[in-house]
């Protein structure tokens, strides 16, 4: 046998040109991958993370498990479409092999077996495998229907916003969305004609003999071909330039995020495999608040993706982010959304710059000694009040206090790094950490969580332990150095300021040191869900009124807990919720300073 | 003379019709809201970069909308980005945006 049919053209043509660009992209990715990233996957190839990627693979690339998580409904349509195609393209060659034995058979014999193959009684297992054939199709075919489903409306699959596409992905989802349907109608067509099939082609199949008749449909039995193999080929074609990129990318993805490769605040070959792993799914929209509070649809995650992917974007896209993490949360794929903006804006905006900050040698203005550092923060020095309440906190614990920048000291240089000024950031980061080494404190406190992130992940502080205020204040109380006395009906709710929560993994303790003093009523969207106060210094592009919107927005959630007061963790949440309403909105170690036991 | 702390300016003239405005124009046709500022100093008084150097925001975002560009770009280059001015303004002007605005105007990028 042959296996070769004029219609097959389109189908080969597909396939040929889909792996030659796939080939090219990947090789030129990893050849331009730095030094270090190449020594972390030859150190981690031959290990159990190699096992624990190709799990995840499955787990992920085929039965889409993660967004079964934030969605079932999604889940589904993306699992039916991924893992049933698998299947019919495994049972495909099974039933090949079954037929033929292991001989080579071509890509399209295995493909279109049913076109060369059709005659039915060939092997005795020949009914079961039409069988299970025509259920994986049917099983794609449903994830079909709710794909064109969620186009007319999203909502019915829980989401509120689906993606606006670019020209490939329609041409490739218009084919796409065509392939199964197709395939269909070509199997039941040969079916009518020659028999066998199963209860779906072989269903149709009997009713189109009965109504059309064998004679007319034996004209259309090529065309069907044709037009299946045709459809296949345009999607094979348009997919590496598409969307549908990611059914391939995400699998090296998933191995190199394995071997701990990750990208980093300058851009590389890395992010590539990031980029073109997003499925433009667009689960990112919903959670995003420039969406759902203030109406802006051009700067979600996803279009920032789609933007850097295909060399189109502005500055303006991507300063306009509250960088919250949000997005990052439910994103399936597991992308570092935050950090891939934060590299864009660096290769934006970086200009590395030898003279800058040189105002900061020979100014120290620093004062007191002691083991404990206290490092206020820019946004804490404006709010006085979480000022006295740690000092009245450091006197109640007796604690010898180095204050760092009580009469004002730089910056830590996160709002910078934000804004993709990485290297003179540096300059603050060399500034403040000569500070910490010359002053010799064992641990640095700060009641700022944006200076924390950075302490923690960039300064490299050897030695000292960076706590945030809200950790510092549980232990302790949990040391029994402070005594607090628990005001009975004294109602608090808390605010998850981002940089705290999703950005420093601090959940519990700043809870636990509320229920020292009071009752803590959660609000609808706590820990991970927490809504952004809106005022975040990763975002320039916002201006005041939008700010003051997203901070009402927030405000009231917190306040329908019907808390008497609002509890936070951070200057610029406080300062930011204040703005949007009534009630008293405080900062954590207010509260505790004022129930302090004298 | 006794020394009080601070001292007047030398008197000069800006004459604004002699002044190349195209990118003063440009700045405030981006940015409007600069326009609503009343000059109350608040984000030079609350300035972390003003704190350490003579950096005065107020000052150069002032001569800037006027034309007066020299220099400009280098004093804006100490300002920290930190955000405690746009926090104090009590027009609520986007100052860290009207930095980076500036900056990208008068600058290199």
């Amino acid at each position: 046998m042959t296996f070769f049919a004029k219609f097959c053209i389109p189908f080969i043509v597909g396939v040929v040109v889909l792996f030659a660009v796939i080939a090219i992209k990947y090789l030129s990715w990893l050849r331009n991958l730095p030094k270090k990233d190449w020594k972390l996957i030859f150190s981690n190839i031959i290990s159990w993370r190699t096992v624990a990627a190709a799990w995840e693979v499955v787990c992920e690339s085929l039965l889409h498990r993660r967004i079964f998580k934030v969605n079932p409904r999604l889940g589904y349509m993306h699992m039916s479409l991924a893992f049933g195609w698998f299947l019919l393209i495994a049972v495909g060659w099974i039933e090949t092999v079954a037929y033929m034995g292991f001989k080579w058979v071509p890509l399209q014999g295995h493909v279109f077996f049913k076109y060369f193959v059709p005659l039915n009684g060939i092997t005795e297992h020949k009914p079961l495998f039409d069988f299970v054939m025509d259920l994986l199709l049917l099983f794609v075919l449903s994830g079909v229907g709710l794909a064109w489903f969620k186009r007319l409306r999203s909502r019915a699959l829980g989401m509120k916003k689906t993606t606006k596409h670019v020209l490939f992905d329609r041409i490739a989802l218009s084919a796409l969305w065509f392939i199964f349907p197709l395939r269909l109608v070509a199997e039941s067509i040969t079916a009518a004609i020659y028999g066998g099939g199963s209860f779906l082609t072989g269903g149709i199949g009997i009713l189109l003999s009965k109504s059309i008749g064998v004679e007319a449909l034996s004209y259309t039995y090529e065309p069907a071909w044709w037009l299946y193999s045709t459809a296949l080929g345009v999607f094979f074609i348009a997919m590496p330039f598409s969307r549908y990129m990611h059914i391939f990318t995400e699998i090296p993805l998933i191995f190199l995020r394995h071997y701990q490769l990750r990208p980093e605040s300058k851009e590389k070959s890395y992010d590539n495999f990031e980029l073109e792993a997003c499925s433009r799914c667009g689960i990112c929209i919903d959670p995003c608040q420039l969406q759902s509070q203030l109406g802006i649809n051009d700067v979600q995650s996803v279009y920032f993706l789609r933007d850097r992917r295909y060399n189109m974007l502005q500055q303006k896209i991507a300063n306009n982010c509250l960088m919250c993490g949000r997005c990052e949360q439910v994103c399936p794929v597991g992308i570092n959304l935050n950090t891939l903006r934060l590299n864009s804006r660096s290769s934006m905006r970086n200009i590395p710059n030898e003279g800058r900050y040189n105002y900061l040698r020979n100014v120290d203005t620093s004062s007191g000694e002691g083991k404990v550092g206290y490092f206020a923060g820019c946004m804490t020095l404006l709010t006085p009040n979480t000022l006295r309440s740690m000092r009245q906190i450091f006197e109640a614990a007796h604690e010898q206090v180095w204050w760092a920048d009580k009469e004002g000291g730089a910056c830590c240089g996160r709002p910078l790094m934000l804004s993709g000024e990485v290297d003179s950031a540096r300059k603050m980061i060399e500034h403040n950490k000569s500070l910490f080494v010359k002053h010799q404190i064992k641990t640095l406190v700060t009641s700022c969580p944006i200076c924390l992130k950075v302490f923690r992940e960039e300064y490299k502080l050897e030695g000292i332990e960076v706590l945030h205020h809200s950790e510092y204040i549980l232990r302790l109380i949990q040391k029994g150095r402070l005594k607090i006395n628990y005001q009975r009906g004294a109602t608090f709710t808390y605010h998850d300021p981002c940089e705290l929560g999703r950005g420093s993994g601090i959940y519990d303790e700043p809870r636990a040191v509320i229920k020292a003093v009071g009752e803590l009523l959660e609000p609808a969207h706590n820990r991970k869900e927490a809504f952004c106060c809106g005022s975040s210094v990763a975002n320039t592009a916002i201006n005041d009124a939008q700010q003051l919107t997203i901070a009402g927005k927030v405000a009231t959630e917190l306040s329908e807990t019907r808390a008497k007061t609002i509890v936070t963790a951070c200057p610029l949440c406080k300062k930011a919720i204040t703005r949007g309403t009534e009630t008293q909105v405080v900062d954590l170690s207010e509260i505790v300073a004022q129930n302090l036991k004298q | 003379m006794i020394n009080f702390g601070f001292a007047i300016n030398k008197p000069r003239a800006i004459d604004i019709d002699r002044n190349n405005l195209r990118k003063s124009n440009e700045i405030i046709s981006e940015m409007p809201e600069l326009q609503a500022c009343i000059g109350c100093g608040s984000c030079t008084a609350s300035c972390t970069a003003g704190n350490l150097t003579e950096f005065n925001f107020r000052k150069v975002h002032t001569l800037v909308r006027r034309g007066e560009y020299q220099g400009a770009y280098e004093e804006m280059n100490k300002c920290m980005l930190c955000g405690k001015c746009r926090l104090v303004c009590p027009r609520g002007i986007n100052t860290r945006g009207i930095v980076m605005l500036i900056k990208r105007k008068l600058g290199d990028f």
